[in-house]
């Protein structure tokens, strides 16, 4: 190798007192290295970066001419910086330095002095070789953003924020909870001194909300963060607190009026707070936020999405009518869907993962039974805003649902109904003992009233005649009335009746004359129904023939049930085969035995007759209920059919082939239930709003409803679901009287207390009706800002573990074994008990009270080694508060060491805290048990190696610390380390306490590791210190450790550009047309990854070319 | 496998976690055996793998490449290039002759002292079992 003889190296070599010279001979190293070309000088000293060790490397550069300095000591992280400096003072440019780690990387490491000295050696060759070839480098200046984030609002955060805004630096301070304060509010006083927390710490919090130099951004989260010291991009999410911040006014109204109540966090269960809530009264904003899961399992399982949630919330709270608003929001049919809806949701209700589903169903009834018994008011007919008028043809719940939602948007609508009386099936298909015709009529009456035209006697045949009408879109809803044919011989005798014609007949009061037995083919509604109507007709004996088992039946099966109560027999896995008569009259039904096979298409085992097995059933009727399909010739014949006899529509917009002309309900997807039927109206009620608008029909739908998950049911007190009254047996027969009988008040209240509020908020909107500002907007979104700083604290603070995880010790099994913080918060004037100590079980003030240490802390059962730090003084502290406000009360504390860490006046406190009559016992606790109605601890005690057993009324348990969750994304996004529990790393433990290895952000409080308040103050004032360092210049030296790329040797493939991570290489085209690689110097962040992806080998990492680090792979 | 054959072990480790960690296992007075010497890179992704391979032709018998963990990358994603990069390098190496086991790759972030300890120590004890790579000495 050609060697340049204007290089001139110097090596120093340090002892660091015995850390290195201890175990490497530093004389040996130095002999070695002044035996190495281009070596001038070799030296060794004791420190070589105090100031005499500085000190003889400028002696050295100035006497003898070096040009190159090789100092092997610690590691780089740790002085590099400092030497550079040396070098730069001497007059040498910083870069053409290098460092050999012979501390961390050797000394450190090896037991064996003479292999420990052959390392030192070969590190120092390497780093010799290498700075042969450290070439000058120019820094670069760049601007400077005087702006900060500060994530965390606890007391790090907020000090960092003010100390930074009394600078006049704009700070933005983001906090994820909706005040800020952290744990330090929720403290009740602070040892040793026992300040009342609130009182010094809302001063600050104050001041954060009214400072003109701090952007408060609560209920945020930062997702994203990019950019470089001075020049960071950072992306707030702005949760949604569904309160306007700037309108708000803190008044309290809504929160009166919220009737749903969840656990509070704040006060750690304590309490309840409502779901729109403020944390607590000195909250910072001191504004409302909704607390809102998304849709509960009841809507999101509603075919028509009814707020079920909603109206039960208001039902618990004895607000009938507001509640039956709610349902009126989505739809008219309380009284008709809570009588016969098939209920899905009380299929999803999570209640029912407890005891039993709520009776949603009954509910919704009882709000119509409720407005029905008082009378209801006539309804204000709403104000026409549109032109078009809209046609429905058929007035079944399909119709009338999109009629509802069209009239209440302003639009004309018109109902056409061939029959003599709107409702459709409701009306000719259910009898009445199940849904009465007043029930029908009242709601769609209301439905009238509100400006809904229904023109009955009217069959619509010729679509055109309408559109000549005037009328601009229309919506068929003409349901599948029509009996489907069993096929078998003999089906047309004299006696075989449909059950659809049967139940109309009955409806509409004509008299049917039906023998003394009557068979029903058929196990759905329809054929329930027709059963229990014959039943009270008087028939004797009444028997349902179903080909499959009662597990398939799709009658609903409390129907199935009252239906056996009342006599009706059901003949399983039968199917009729030929109808039996004489003298065409029916005399009997031959039936063939089924058993179930494969399941088929809908999911159900598909019944397969049994050779052989026919036999005959005596009847005088028979009954078909098999199924309904669409009376075909009834519908214009432009329309096009599926082979079900069914319309054709597009499954999204609900139209048909017709432009404007729309369908749903039975007369699409065949024979449903009514809520589906509902749906399908709404959906056509909102594509023909938007096909009257001209907005494209399909955008955004289907709307996406996804149901909340881990609904908390820890605590939930079984209760029985409400039983619906039902009419007595012997009452039944020959009356259609209501066969249900509805729930009163009392009984409603009582079941709508049992729903779990799963969303929370249950958008009853009551919240709106009483904010005078405006501020409540139940549909705001997701917002994420863009800010631009120049500087990042991170504050994000420390979580405390969940003490009912520790069963061992009673913790979520035993009432009064609480936590340190719930204690805290009892203590609190303000919180949840007035400042009353009791226990949780019976509300009684403690006498003896154990408190345990290290339950999750200093315990590698649970993963976390490390010292929590502030628990013994916090215990001393309760200790010492209890005996003062409780004399007759006896504090034990169990420790591990009971430490008072170096604070000022902390041991003196814990001294205090034993005069005060505290029995401190060194141990660990084996288990907590309850017996003779008190707690009993039991353990160790380690001093005088025995066991103890102490009675306690409450036991409080001094759960760890861990740092907040989601910490460990928050640190990948903004580029910095943190180790295995999650905790922020400092760039260095004592000397960089508060910086990152990452320029630019900075750290305080307990997201470096558990700290007490006044640390967490200095941190918080240190990390400013540093960002107003920062700021002190308009310019920053940016590292000039960037790529560059050699164009006379760019081949122009460009694999570089997809590599970058910054996208700081963009293609450039040159004078003479060749492509190649160009790169952006202020982008690129010199991670190297596109030097070890370029071909022909034309890209340079400054400070890290091949060159440097094949020097030092030679020499090792 | 003699007893006093010790391999010869060069490491590339990035600045931001694994170098960190290498630093943490020293403040933490975990020793390792001595063999092994690291060179500094900004990250796991500068790592050339024609670098590499010229350890192997200057005698090395082992090399470990070290990044910051998946996600947790510096740079964003050095370190899933270079996961990529020596995952076809490795395959390359059995082809060359030169056998797999001997290129690591492993991320280790600044806090995790003992496990690059624990990575030194298990490597070095394979690379002990595998022998020297005569091999590509034998062309260097």
């Amino acid at each position: 190798m050609n060697r340049n003889m204007d290089r001139k190296i110097g090596v120093y070599i340090c002892h660091c007192g015995s850390n290195i010279a201890g175990t490497v001979d530093v004389d040996a190293v130095t002999e070695f290295a002044q035996g190495l070309p281009s070596v001038v000088t070799a030296r060794n000293y004791t420190y070589m970066c105090s100031d005499p060790g500085q000190d003889l490397i400028r002696e050295d550069i100035k006497n003898l001419g070096i040009n190159r300095v090789v100092v092997a000591s610690c590691s780089p992280l740790m002085h590099e910086r400092t030497f550079r400096q040396v070098c730069e003072s001497a007059g040498l440019n910083r870069y053409q330095f290098q460092m050999a780690n012979i501390r961390e990387h050797c000394s450190w490491v090896s037991e064996d002095h003479g292999a420990a000295t052959e390392k030192a050696k070969a590190l120092v060759s390497a780093a010799i070789s290498r700075v042969y070839y450290n070439e000058p480098l120019e820094t670069r200046e760049v601007p400077i953003n005087p702006n900060t984030l500060v994530v965390g609002g606890g007391i790090a955060g907020i000090q960092a924020a003010l100390e930074i805004a009394d600078s006049r630096h704009k700070v933005y301070l983001v906090e994820r909870e909706p005040s800020i304060g952290g744990h330090m509010i929720q403290l009740d006083k602070t040892f040793p001194t026992l300040d009342c927390s609130a009182c010094i710490l809302t001063p600050k919090m104050s001041l954060v909300g009214s400072h003109p130099y701090i952007e408060l951004m609560s209920y945020s989260e930062v997702v994203e963060v990019s950019g470089y010291v001075g020049n960071f991009k950072v992306k707030v999410k702005k949760k949604p607190r569904y309160v306007d911040v700037d309108k708000c006014t803190g008044c309290g109204e809504c929160e009166k009026v919220c009737p749903v109540e969840a656990p509070s966090e704040f006060e750690y269960k304590l309490a309840n707070r409502r779901a729109i809530y403020r944390p607590f009264p000195q909250a910072v904003p001191n504004v409302f936020a909704i607390d809102k899961r998304g849709y509960p399992p009841c809507r999101a399982a509603c075919p028509a999405g009814v707020n079920a949630q909603g109206y039960i919330a208001l039902i618990s709270q004895g607000k009938f009518k507001e509640a039956l608003d709610v349902l009126r929001r989505t739809m008219p049919f309380a009284g008709v869907c809570g009588r016969v809806c098939t209920h899905p949701c009380e299929r999803d209700c999570e209640r029912g993962k407890v005891d039993q589903p709520i009776a949603i169903r009954s509910l919704k009834r009882f709000m119509a039974d409720y407005e029905l018994k008082a009378g209801r008011e006539k309804a204000t007919p709403v104000k026409r805003t549109k032109e078009e008028k809209v046609a429905v043809i058929g007035s079944g719940p399909a119709g009338i649902a999109c009629a509802y939602d069209l009239v209440r948007q302003g639009y004309p609508v018109t109902v056409f109904e061939a029959a003599p009386k709107a409702g459709g099936l409701l009306r000719y298909g259910i009898p009445e003992y199940r849904l009465p015709n007043e029930i029908v009529d009242n709601e769609i009456s209301y439905v009238q009233e509100l400006g809904v035209e229904i023109k009955t006697n009217t069959l619509v045949k010729n679509l055109s005649e309408v559109f000549n009408q005037g009328y601009k879109a229309i919506f068929l809803a003409t349901g599948a009335g029509v009996s489907q044919k069993m096929n078998i011989p003999g089906e047309d005798t004299l006696g075989v009746i449909h059950a659809l014609d049967f139940l109309e007949q009955i409806s509409s009061g004509a008299k049917a004359s039906l023998g003394n037995k009557v068979a029903v083919i058929g196990g759905g509604n329809a054929a329930v129904d027709a059963a229990r109507v014959a039943m009270r007709l008087g028939v004797k004996e009444v028997t349902i023939v179903y080909r499959r088992s009662r597990a398939e039946m799709p009658a609903i099966p409390s129907e199935i049930e009252e239906m056996e109560h009342e006599g009706v027999k059901i003949h399983f896995l039968a199917a009729p085969v030929k109808v039996l008569s004489k003298d065409n009259r029916v005399t009997g039904i031959q039936c063939i035995r089924m058993e179930l096979g494969e399941p088929d298409a809908s999911g159900r085992r598909r019944p397969m007759p049994i050779k052989g097995s026919e036999f005959d059933i005596d009847v005088d009727n028979v009954i078909i209920a098999i199924g309904q399909m669409v009376n075909k010739e009834m519908l214009p014949k432009e329309l096009a059919f599926t082979g079900w006899g069914t319309l054709v529509v597009d499954p999204i917009t609900l139209q048909t082939n017709i432009d404007g002309v729309f369908a749903g309900g039975d007369v699409v997807s065949g024979p449903a239930d009514v809520i589906a039927a509902i749906a399908t109206g709404k959906e056509v009620a909102v594509s023909i709003d938007r096909y009257l608008c001209s907005v494209d029909l399909k955008e955004g739908r289907p709307e996406a409803r996804e149901s909340v998950k881990d609904v908390p049911k820890e605590g939930v007190v079984t209760k029985e679901r409400a039983v619906m009254p039902v009419l007595e047996l012997g009452k039944r027969a020959g009356s259609f009287a209501e066969v249900e009988l509805g729930f009163d008040e009392t009984k409603a209240v009582a079941e709508a207390k049992r729903c779990l509020n799963c969303a929370v908020c249950s958008e009853c909107q009551e919240c709106e009706k009483v904010c005078e500002a405006k501020a409540i907007d139940h549909e705001m979104q997701d917002e994420v800002v863009e800010e631009d700083v120049g500087a990042i604290v991170v504050a994000t603070g420390v979580k405390v573990l969940d003490h009912t995880q520790f069963s061992i010790y009673g913790g979520g099994v035993y009432p009064d074994v609480i936590s340190s913080l719930q204690l805290e918060r009892m203590m609190s004037a303000a919180g949840p008990t007035g400042g009353e100590v009791i226990c949780p079980s019976n509300g009684v003030h403690p006498k003896d009270i154990v408190f345990v240490s290290c339950v999750g802390s200093r315990d590698e059962r649970t993963g976390n080694g490390y010292c929590s730090k502030v628990c013994c003084m916090y215990m001393a502290k309760h200790a010492v508060m209890l005996k003062e406000h409780y004399p007759e009360t006896h504090s034990y504390i169990v420790y591990t060491d009971a430490r008072g860490p170096g604070g000022k006046i902390f041991e003196e406190f814990l001294t205090r805290a034993q005069e005060a009559g505290t029995t401190y016992l060194r141990g660990r606790i084996d288990k907590v048990s309850q017996c003779d109605g008190r707690l009993s601890v039991s353990g160790q005690d380690l001093l005088k190696n025995k066991t103890f057993n102490i009675p306690g009324d409450l036991v409080v348990l001094a759960t760890g610390l861990m740092p907040s969750d989601g910490v460990s994304k928050l640190a990948q996004s903004l580029n910095i380390s943190y180790d295995t529990k999650n905790y922020l790393l400092q760039a260095h433990v004592k000397l960089r306490p508060v910086e990152t290895f990452t320029d630019g952000i900075f750290l305080a409080g307990c997201a470096i590791a558990p700290t007490d308040i006044p640390e967490s103050v200095a941190q918080g004032g240190a990390a400013a210190e540093y960002v107003l360092k920062l700021f002190s210049h308009d310019v920053i030296d940016a590292e000039p450790m960037t790529s560059i790329v050699d164009i006379s040797r760019c081949s122009g493939c460009l694999l570089c550009r997809q590599v970058c991570p910054f996208t700081a290489i963009e293609a450039e085209t040159l004078k003479d047309g060749r492509v190649v690689a160009s790169i952006n110097e202020s982008l690129c962040k010199g991670c190297g990854v596109c030097v070890a992806a370029c071909r022909p080998g034309a890209i340079k990492l400054r400070g890290f070319s091949d060159q440097q680090l094949l020097a030092e792979v030679m020499a090792l | 496998m003699k007893v006093e054959y010790q391999p010869k072990v060069i490491g590339f480790l990035c600045n931001w976690c694994s170098y960190a960690g290498a630093d943490m296992a020293g403040t933490s007075r975990i020793s390792y055996a001595p063999n092994v010497r690291i060179i500094r890179v900004p990250c796991s992704g500068r790592v050339d793998p024609l670098l590499v391979l010229k350890c192997f032709q200057r005698g090395a018998d082992g090399v470990l490449i070290s990044g910051c963990h998946p996600g947790d990358c510096h740079y964003t994603e050095g370190n899933y290039h270079a996961r990529r990069r020596f995952a076809l390098l490795r395959n390359f190496l059995d082809y060359l002759g030169i056998a797999k086991e001997r290129l690591r790759v492993e991320w280790v972030s600044a806090s995790e002292g003992q496990r690059f300890a624990e990575i030194v120590a298990s490597f070095t004890t394979e690379l002990a079992e595998l022998g020297p790579c005569v091999k590509e000495r034998s062309l260097g």
